[in-house]
């Protein structure tokens, strides 16, 4: 199990837009993958309705856990999408 | 069993390629339609009978017992208002009848202040092949008419 606490940039935090990049690639995993606030249960990182429902704000901490082959790697890219600040925005 | 979707509001029915933002024109989160609102003081209503899994001043995530779930997201880019002319009439984690009033809004007074007011109305992660459209595009609809289905 790999597990990363990212801090959400600038703007207008885990709304739609960047909902649907993060779920897209977490959903491309085979891993399973979860997302929330530190120690509260996380989140269906595969569930754009779930991540949104977390109504995370901009410098929010958010820990994304994974589990599986490539739980590393899937990470690495979630922090880059979370850690992105919107383009055109924030 | 087919889940029927009603619009949640008044308005114009429109494809999601008239919608002016890639992540709704090309469903990256899920197939569905547009709704064209009057511009006035509306009452946005549950599309679906179920839980509310999300819920901001300017879109809600409903999401039905069966496993579906329909996200309506009150016009574009409206995030940034902070929800400021939106009001909200029910909480995360309600659950609400097909048809309940959800959220006041005025789409005249957002579109004067320079967003776009259409409002996609989505079948969130369903295949595009899930969904049957009821009417056609350029329909005016009212409140709580059945606009697609999912299944």
């Amino acid at each position: 199990m790999a597990e990363i606490t990212v801090t959400l940039p600038p703007g207008v935090g885990l709304h739609a837009r960047p909902a649907a990049l993060f779920v897209g690639a977490a959903a491309k995993s085979s891993c399973d993958v979860t997302i929330g606030r530190p120690g509260e249960p996380g989140v269906n990182a595969k569930s754009i309705l779930g991540v949104m429902g977390l109504g995370a704000k901009a410098g929010e901490e958010m820990v994304v856990v994974a589990e599986g082959d490539g739980a590393d790697d899937l990470l690495a890219s979630l922090k880059v999408i979370l850690e992105t600040p919107e383009a055109g925005h924030a | 069993m087919a889940l029927q979707v009603l619009s949640p509001m008044p308005g114009r029915v429109a494809p999601l390629a008239e919608v002016p933002d890639p992540m709704f024109a090309e469903a990256m989160l899920g197939p569905g339609l547009a709704i064209d609102p009057p511009r006035g003081p509306v009452v946005a209503v549950a599309p679906i009978s179920g839980t509310i899994a999300s819920l901001f001043p300017h879109a809600m995530g409903i999401e039905a017992d069966g496993g579906y779930s329909i996200l309506v997201h009150l016009g574009l880019e409206t995030v940034k208002l902070n929800g400021e002319g939106f009001t909200l009439l029910k909480a995360k984690g309600d659950t609400v009848v097909a048809g309940e009033p959800v959220i006041e809004w005025n789409p005249a007074e957002i579109e004067a202040g320079g967003l776009p007011v259409i409002t996609p109305l989505i079948a969130i992660q369903a295949e595009a092949s899930a969904i049957t459209q009821l009417v056609a595009d350029g329909t005016e609809v009212a409140a709580g008419t059945p606009v697609f289905e999912v299944a």
